[in-house]
């Protein structure tokens, strides 16, 4: 068979909209089948959060938890930050990392990919996979009585808990352009674990060390979403500033992302 | 836009570089202050000068003006240099970011050393703090206001800028504006103009400390409006006089009576201030009415704030543009290191106060000290850690290396052949046209002219390191050249439409592991307004056979057999290949290049880089030899092997390296530890001759000279 003769006049130099909506499509199926596929990462992303809030807030603290059902709807919003933020750290920040190493960025570049059609999929999964991550945390907590707010409550709740993984898909792209491959699991743990217990998400902080939360997106995120759920007892900053915090460090870490891959691919 | 003198520009970067180090100074002075209870600065010293108070004030008279008069000017300066887009994308990492990356860091800081201060200076007891007051948008911005006051200065400017452009289509407007500028800019006028806008903003302010001036803005996320008027102006003005084209000569010109006002002006301020350190509440019922005996009504102090700043802020511009114009390598380090510096320096600042405020010495002693220190400490922390790294980038828009040098200017032209007329002699689908690249001062690429045409391949050979991955890196628009064009499909390749006509296998590329050659042939597809259909794809690439396997479990020339694959799928015009069979199987790279003709007959530029001289030969048009950056040769591939048929000849021999250099047939003739090494031809009859004019020749050797040895000939030659 042999090749089509090339028409030299008649290339079409920009992709239609449906042909340009197809592309974002692909992008976004093949980094969810990449996700899918790479079990080491899939099986804790998903499964190590519900099944630490089942341990922990069932479990350890279960008569915490029953005693005063709003520390129990504020461990349920500790633990959903942590699955949401950890598909949109782990997943985009180590793949970000493997494949500038692997050179696969610089192709992208190189090939009429549509402008940031690999960051639209990567914020896309990491988003999708949150919500995976979070799916089953709120089915056990309805299933064992934890969360007792109205229907709405929980709606807007949920939504801003999905909403939040935003700042880390940031911080996941911020650690996967600063890093090589390998090493970016290490620095996304060195930034994410002290965040999660200085920001006070899991235990209660000293007075001492109230200053320093709002460095911690997580503190920003599981702010919002006791706004959402109206838990007054542990709102500890304005509505405005856990959003301003969240937008900031969105801005801030995407920023980074963004300048670092203007320089270096 | 009018051109300004590079030299000018000087002057005004040295004008910023000394508002912000003025600043620092400022700060270090705040310990000091006579009269200030405890807990209104981080600390409160033990030994207070009203010297350092006096001058406290008069720097904050005029500093935050003088800055965003400058601010201003540079402002226009980018803005008429990048275009709205990129003027937003340049303010935004270069202020916005370091605002909120600067808060993040230093605010923990600084709350805490002005926690420990506060402490210290109430004797170990911790006072109960002012609450926060709970007012919609409150936000301790902190000494980082300034960024956050200039980002909503610049949106102003571009919406002014933007309607400016709307309603004055026949630039009447502001040309009057220019006009009124350039005739106002002689002293007095300037001063007095300028100062009414900001006195009318300071005499409504209902409390009003005379000694903080313009009141600070850095409380609260809403915009506030004294500041905005005071250092809008400021700003406006120093875009106005970037749109003049006399407006930095007249600051020149008149910096002396510019200067004197100011001072006068401040002077009469301290004195005013020992009678009244505040202004009685509401607006004054006659603004008019500007001194009472000699000291300065609301109004007069509200005035003569203006012109002192004013004043002092056009005579510090004037003499620069007066006396430092020009270029001085101490003043742009200095200037540079300006903005990390203030940014940097509260907390080191307010930490050493904290430290020596007990320390039973005179202010004339601690203050200086605190000044060295935290110099020193600030612009070790600019040349070590800032200056050469990713943050110097980001401040300053360009990163030096630690040792840093002019960039090298290109070198002369290589004496490589002009690139051969392609088939036909039809136009050149890619180009590079006297392309210079260096990296970190070494030359990658040297004055190289180098052209693909339709239909033809193209190869491009040299050893490692030739330059031969950097010229294809600057076709597909992933590196800038230093000098030269680059032109790929009748455009840039930085333009993604001509990326459409465009394939690319690139050497050091790892796909995907987890995804199949079929699911990445498919994602490439979808790139391209008309690809091939993906069976065809994958069987002209031969992959069809494996295109269900994930990438990572493929062995190293399938993978790159999926790699061409992804590389033909968009039925390119121009397909670069680098390396292409590199660790394929003699069957796997027969069908490759069978792949490859095919595609060369319908119409496709081909440009491929190889190390192996027998791929070039089964497929090469046109050869073109790069090393060390040069182009060595170019050429069809008989002129090629004419190159490499030359044969290498040694032997010992009594007859002198001249004699036999100047056969025929010898190209090259060289001694080496009483060896002759010819370089030759025609070896056959060079060999002949040898033996009949040196009956007592010995250790006769002859072998074929390889390509590597063409090349580093050629090299040398080239050198």
């Amino acid at each position: 068979m042999n090749a089509r003769p090339m028409d030299h006049g008649a290339i079409a130099w920009v992709l239609s909209p449906r042909r340009l909506a197809g592309a974002y499509l692909e992008e976004i199926r093949c980094e969810a089948l990449r996700l899918l596929r790479n079990r080491g990462l899939a099986f804790p992303v998903l499964v190590m959060p519900v099944a630490l809030y089942a341990l922990i807030a069932l479990v350890v603290a279960g008569e915490d938890t029953a005693r005063d059902p709003m520390v129990g709807v504020f461990l349920f919003s500790a633990f959903s930050v942590m699955a949401i933020s950890m598909p949109a750290l782990f997943g985009i920040g180590t793949s970000l990392a493997m494949e500038r190493e692997m050179g696969l960025l610089r192709l992208k570049r190189a090939q009429p990919a549509p402008a940031g059609s690999w960051l639209v999929a990567k914020i896309a999964c990491g988003l999708a996979f949150g919500l995976i991550a979070y799916l089953p945390i709120l089915a056990t907590a309805l299933a064992a009585d934890r969360l007792p707010l109205e229907p709405v409550r929980i709606l807007a709740m949920s939504a801003t808990l999905v909403a939040g993984a935003i700042p880390f898909c940031a911080m996941g792209l911020m650690i996967g352009t600063l890093f090589r491959g390998s090493s970016a699991p290490g620095y996304a743990n060195l930034v994410y674990l002290p965040g999660c217990y200085l920001s006070g998400m899991f235990f209660p902080l000293p007075k001492s060390m109230y200053w320093q939360t709002p460095v911690w997106p997580q503190f920003h995120v599981n702010q919002l979403a006791m706004h959402a759920a109206g838990v007054g007892k542990f709102q500890f900053e304005p509505l405005l500033m856990a959003a301003a915090g969240a937008v900031g460090f969105t801005v801030l870490f995407s920023a980074v992302a963004i300048w670092r891959l203007a320089r270096k691919g | 836009m009018n051109p300004v003198d590079p030299q000018r520009l000087h002057a005004l970067d040295a004008v910023r570089g000394f508002a912000l180090m003025l600043g620092v100074a400022f700060h270090a002075a705040l310990s000091f202050m006579p009269g200030w209870p405890p807990g209104l600065w981080a600390m409160a010293d033990n030994s207070p000068s009203p010297l350092l108070g006096d001058a406290a004030f008069v720097a904050h008279i005029f500093r935050m003006t003088l800055f965003f008069f400058i601010a201003g000017f540079f402002a226009r300066l980018l803005h008429g240099k990048l275009g709205a887009a990129g003027f937003c994308r340049n303010r935004l990492l270069r202020i916005a970011v370091p605002l909120v990356a600067g808060w993040v860091l230093l605010y923990p800081l600084i709350s805490s050393i002005w926690i420990a201060g506060i402490t210290k200076a109430f004797g170990g007891n911790l006072p109960p703090m002012p609450e926060a007051p709970r007012v919609f948008g409150a936000f301790p911005l902190t000494h980082l206001w300034f960024l956050y006051q200039l980002l909503q200065l610049y949106a102003i400017a571009l919406l002014l800028s933007a309607l400016a452009a709307r309603i004055d289509r026949s630039r009447k407007l502001r040309d009057a504006a220019d006009g009124l500028v350039s005739a106002a800019l002689g002293f007095p006028m300037a001063v007095l103009l300028l100062t009414v806008p900001v006195a009318l903003a300071l005499m409504a302010l209902p409390t009003w400390y005379y000694w903080s001036g313009i009141p600070t803005p850095d409380q609260s996320l809403i915009p506030q409006p004294v500041p905005l008027v005071g250092y809008g102006v400021a700003f406006g003005f120093g875009w106005l006089v970037h749109r003049s084209s006399t407006a930095l000569a007249s600051l020149a010109r008149y910096w002396l009576p510019n200067l004197l006002a100011g001072v006068v002006a401040a002077t009469w301020l301290l004195l005013s201030l020992r009678v009244s350190p505040m202004a009685p509440p509401g607006f004054p019922a006659n603004p008019l009415d500007l001194v009472d005996g000699t000291t300065l009504t609301k109004s007069g102090f509200a005035f003569m704030h203006g012109v002192a700043a004013w004043g002092l802020a056009m005579g510090i511009t004037g003499a620069a543009l007066r006396f430092l114009s020009g270029h001085s390598p101490v003043r742009r380090y200095i200037a540079d290191a300006s903005y990390w510096v203030y940014l940097a320096h509260l907390p080191v600042v307010a930490a050493l106060q904290v430290w020596v405020g007990q320390w039973p010495l005179h202010w004339s002693l601690k203050y200086p000290f605190i000044l060295v220190v935290s110099l020193v400490m600030l612009f070790a922390s600019y040349h070590w850690l800032v200056r050469p790294t990713l943050v110097g980038q980001l401040l300053n828009g360009r990163r030096y290396r630690r040792t840093d040098r002019a960039p090298n200017p290109p070198a002369s032209p290589s004496p490589a052949l002009p690139p051969g007329a392609g088939r036909g002699g039809s136009a050149p689908v890619a180009s590079l046209r006297g392309i210079t690249k260096t990296f970190d001062g070494i030359t990658a690429l040297d004055s190289i002219d180098i052209q693909a045409h339709s239909g033809e391949l193209l190869a491009l050979l040299g050893p490692n390191g030739a330059g031969k991955s950097t010229a294809i890196s600057l076709w597909l628009g992933l590196i800038e050249a230093d000098g030269g064009d680059v032109a790929l499909l009748g455009g840039t390749p930085q333009e993604a439409a001509r990326r459409q006509g465009l394939g690319v296998m690139m050497q050091d590329v790892e796909l995907p592991r987890e995804l199949s050659p079929r699911e990445l042939v498919r994602l490439a597809s979808s790139y391209y307004t008309d690809p091939l259909p993906l069976e065809e794809t994958l069987r002209r690439a031969g992959v069809t056979a494996f295109a269900d396997r994930a990438y990572g479990k493929l062995s190293g020339g399938q993978k790159r057999l999926a790699q061409f694959a992804v590389a033909i799928c968009g039925q390119p015009r121009v397909l670069f290949l680098d390396e292409p069979s590199v660790g394929l199987d003699v069957q796997a790279r027969e069908a490759l290049w069978a792949s490859i003709r095919e595609l060369l007959a319908a119409g496709c530029a081909v440009v491929l880089t190889t190390h192996y001289l027998e791929e070039a030969e089964a497929l090469a048009d046109r050869v073109a030899v790069i090393a060390k950056g040069h182009l060595i040769a170019t050429g069809s591939v008989d002129d090629m092997r004419a190159l490499v048929a030359r044969r290498r000849i040694s032997c010992e021999s009594r007859l002198s390296v001249a004699e036999v250099g100047a056969w025929p047939g010898v190209l090259d003739a060289r001694l080496e530890r009483d060896r002759l090494h010819l370089t030759a031809s025609d070896a056959e009859t060079v060999v002949r001759r040898l033996l009949a004019e040196d009956p007592s020749l010995s250790r006769l050797e002859v072998r074929e000279a390889g390509l590597n040895e063409a090349f580093n000939e050629l090299t040398r030659e080239a050198a």
